[in-house]
């Protein structure tokens, strides 16, 4: 959960985010968003041959206030999806309503003043600040790009980012090489804060950085969201840390949602077979809890975007599809996101299948669902020492 | 008899820079069929130490420099080069982080794996084929054989760290070391490895030694855990005693720092600062800039590694032992912080001004000192004051910490 005072109330009856109609404006609305890549052939003459369908048709919105986190494996299209709301990737169809405006459809003069309200944090922190431009410069850059204030009240506003961010404001003279894996992370926050955006879409900010300092970045970000009344869109692979941060969460698989839900209700009650599978992949600093656990061990690897599976794209490694006796309607027909309990959507035809069962509950571990008794502990005894 | 015993390893990496004190006396026993953890973030020297059992260290920089590893009642370390490559594979084999970079990119599996085999066994090519076969299907990899003759970059990233796993039992080592084996991989790859290695190291006996940062990872998986900081061994029990009496303050810091699937919204406590440059030789406990426990014998001596008694181990023969001189109590360990009301982390030795005077007045409320004048300040919590020096720049706060 976010530490966001003005977070929106989470799982309540706020409706479906489709009907649109009791709710106020959400800050993005993503509908039908598709992001493709072409596969060429040829050196010469380039035949377009097919098409890495990173992005396959997503809807979600983020409303003010609120930590949106995206979750999935390598190649689910988190990232992708993540740079496509920035306009870093041109989307193939559908649209990005920002604060009322298309995005997907925004050109030039348009686009960058539009783009100083949304800005990108990184994984890397080596790689995204460029090791030749002092840190004040690489903070003052966006300032300089939408010409916002004077030379010295850029200078000045240097100095207060870095502050606001937890570094000495005299830092500024510095090169990033100077600067642990954390600080520069740091740095790359303040840049982000620069231009006051509305929104900030955190792509993996604390993957690279060592478990002790990751700590130090959530709740530097956690503490930024309730001073500024930041938007964030968290991507992340780590569903103990997406869980921690946000106040909803929406799941990815080979470029669909198949789960969108409020962060606790998502860990308590997974509905989804693929999200099932992911929670029960986590592994709970706990050797009791990890003792009593199964897990859900999903077969083979991620099959290719570019040719992804008919029908629902995880039937191929669905355990709950096996369970069901290989019904045909999972590989023909691709399921649509229906909302099983307000503000819970899932994209899978067997859902209620999910609900309660055996999996689940072990998936969610035994101190999971904090408001529900875990009742139903499995009787294994716990771990015997050594 | 252990199957291992590491005593009192000490590592140095010798650099352009100075001494990198990699290892700094690290003792530890594996039982045969038992599997170690050894946890801690990059630096604190796990590697290095497995690296340093294997004879693997990066030539000329890395160098041991103390200790002893016996293992099956050899001694490792004064074993001829040739000794040693007959031992390696054999009877300890080694799993990497990255599997793409420990398989040869221009060999296909078949010609890896059929030479591993028969670099230690007198067997007919085709035995060793077969040998290979059996091994990836043990693997679970589909097609066995059919996918002996593929490159490793035709395998998918959790493929290969099979691929790796299945040369790396190829001969029946007694030891399996595992590197990082997952932390490349997906979450739900990373449960079909662990399973894998799990299942096939409790069905050999095969004794093993995981090496992760990831406390998630270690609990599930070991049954004994080390934790590393600087190159040390600061906490060492047994892995339930480990995760229900978490006594070393490094120990209690990791894991009041990670979000936990099974928690709801507790608030994390974040280790402040950052791990230590080692180039420098350690003085005091290497924890201490960082400990909110520390006392001041903290920064003085380091203290050793002895065993302590907690709900869990009082009148059993679990052993559970820390390296600290003000170890935080069972409730100080669950809040995250010290409790006590009038406790306050042990400044820097020297830190404290009981004189300063300088040669020139106060200018606009900044004292200015001669260049040479022994200055020594307290910091304190709250908004900082600038203190200049020669350079022109304050020192940041982590760099007046001096000792």
């Amino acid at each position: 959960m976010s530490g966001s005072p003005s977070s929106i109330p989470v799982g309540s009856a706020a409706g479906a985010p489709s009907d649109g109609v009791a709710e106020p404006q959400p800050l993005v609305r993503v509908e039908e968003l598709k992001v493709y890549f072409p596969i060429t052939e040829g050196i010469i003459f380039e035949r377009h041959i097919g098409d890495v369908q990173a992005v396959d048709g997503i809807t979600f919105s983020l409303r003010r206030g609120e930590t949106l986190g995206l979750v999935g494996e390598s190649g689910c299209g988190k990232s992708t999806t993540g740079r496509a709301v920035v306009r870093l990737y041109k989307p193939t169809a559908g649209r990005i309503v920002f604060d009322g405006q298309d995005m997907a459809t925004l050109q030039g003069e348009k686009l960058r003043r539009m783009r100083r309200r949304m800005q990108m944090i990184f994984q890397d922190p080596y790689a995204s600040l460029n090791p030749r431009m002092t840190v004040g410069a690489i903070i003052r850059e966006p300032l300089d790009v939408h010409g916002i204030g004077s030379g010295s009240e850029r200078r000045e506003r240097v100095g207060e980012l870095l502050s606001t961010v937890g570094l000495n404001p005299e830092y500024g003279a510095r090169y990033p090489h100077e600067f642990s894996g954390g600080q520069r992370q740091r740095i790359g926050v303040a840049r982000a804060l620069a231009v006051n955006p509305d929104l900030i879409v955190a792509d993996e900010p604390i993957s690279a950085l060592d478990v002790s300092i990751q700590a130090q970045i959530i709740n530097l970000l956690e503490q930024l969201q309730g001073q500024f009344g930041l938007t964030y869109l968290f991507i992340a692979h780590d569903l103990s840390v997406v869980r921690h941060i946000s106040d909803r969460i929406a799941v990815m698989y080979l470029g669909r949602i198949v789960e969108l839900a409020s962060s606790r209700e998502l860990n308590a009650r997974p509905l989804h077979p693929y999200a099932v599978a992911l929670l029960s992949a986590v592994p709970i600093p706990d050797p009791a809890i990890e003792a009593t656990r199964r897990r859900i061990i999903l077969t083979g690897d991620v099959p290719s975007p570019a040719a992804p599976p008919s029908g629902c794209r995880f039937h191929t490694r669905c355990w709950l599809r096996e369970r069901l006796g290989n019904p045909e309607r999972c590989s023909e027909e691709d399921p649509a996101m229906r909302e099983l309990a307000p503000g819970h959507e899932v994209a899978c035809h067997f859902a209620e299948q999910v609900d309660g069962s055996v999996e689940q509950r072990q998936a969610v571990g035994v101190r999971g669902g904090s408001t529900d008794a875990p009742a139903a502990q499995p009787a294994t005894a716990p771990v015997a020492g050594g | 008899m252990s199957l291992l015993q590491v005593d009192d390893l000490v590592v140095r990496f010798r650099t352009h820079e100075g001494a990198v004190y990699a290892v700094n006396g690290v003792s530890f026993e594996l039982e045969a069929g038992e599997t170690l953890g050894l946890v801690g973030e990059s630096g604190c020297g796990k590697s290095v130490t497995s690296l340093a059992i294997m004879r693997l260290l990066p030539k000329p920089a890395g160098r041991v420099e103390g200790g002893r590893v016996v293992f099956d009642g050899t001694e490792l370390l004064s074993l001829k080069e040739e000794e040693m490559r007959d031992l390696r594979g054999k009877d300890i084999a080694m799993i990497f982080q990255d599997p793409m970079t420990s398989l040869n990119p221009v060999l296909t599996v078949e010609e890896q794996m059929v030479e591993t085999v028969r670099a230690h066994r007198k067997v007919e090519r085709e035995a060793a084929r077969q040998r290979a076969v059996e091994l990836l299907a043990m693997v679970g990899i589909p097609h066995p054989e059919d996918r002996l003759r593929s490159f490793p970059h035709q395998f998918s990233g959790g493929m290969r760290q099979r691929v790796m796993i299945a040369m790396a039992l190829a001969l029946q080592p007694k030891l399996l070391i595992a590197d990082e084996p997952t932390t490349a991989l997906d979450v739900t790859i990373q449960a079909q490895v662990l399973e894998l290695l799990r299942d096939l190291t409790t069905t050999s006996g095969t004794a093993a030694i995981l090496i992760t940062h990831d406390l998630g990872v270690v609990a599930g998986m070991t049954q004994r855990i080390n934790v590393m900081y600087a190159g040390y061994i600061v906490e060492a029990a047994t892995t339930a005693e480990l995760f229900a009496h978490p006594s070393h303050p490094y120990t209690v810091g990791l894991l009041h720092s990670i979000p936990r699937l099974d928690a709801a919204g507790e608030a994390l406590i974040p280790i402040e600062g950052r791990p230590p440059d080692q180039r420098e030789a350690p003085v005091g406990c290497p924890f201490a800039p960082r400990c909110a426990w520390r006392v001041e014998a903290c920064w003085r001596e380091n203290p050793s590694l002895v065993a302590i008694t907690t709900a869990g181990t009082a009148g059993a023969r679990v052993q559970h032992r820390i390296a600290c001189h003000n170890a935080p109590t069972a409730e100080e360990a669950v809040a995250g912080h010290p409790l006590r009301s009038d406790f306050h982390a042990a400044p820097p030795p020297g830190s404290v001004v009981d004189e300063l005077t300088t040669s020139e007045p106060l200018v606009d409320g900044e004292a200015v000192f001669p260049q040479d004048a022994p200055v020594t300040f307290d910091r304190q919590e709250g908004p900082s004051t600038p203190l200049y020096g020669a350079a022109g720049l304050p020192l940041p706060p982590e760099e007046d910490e001096r000792r």
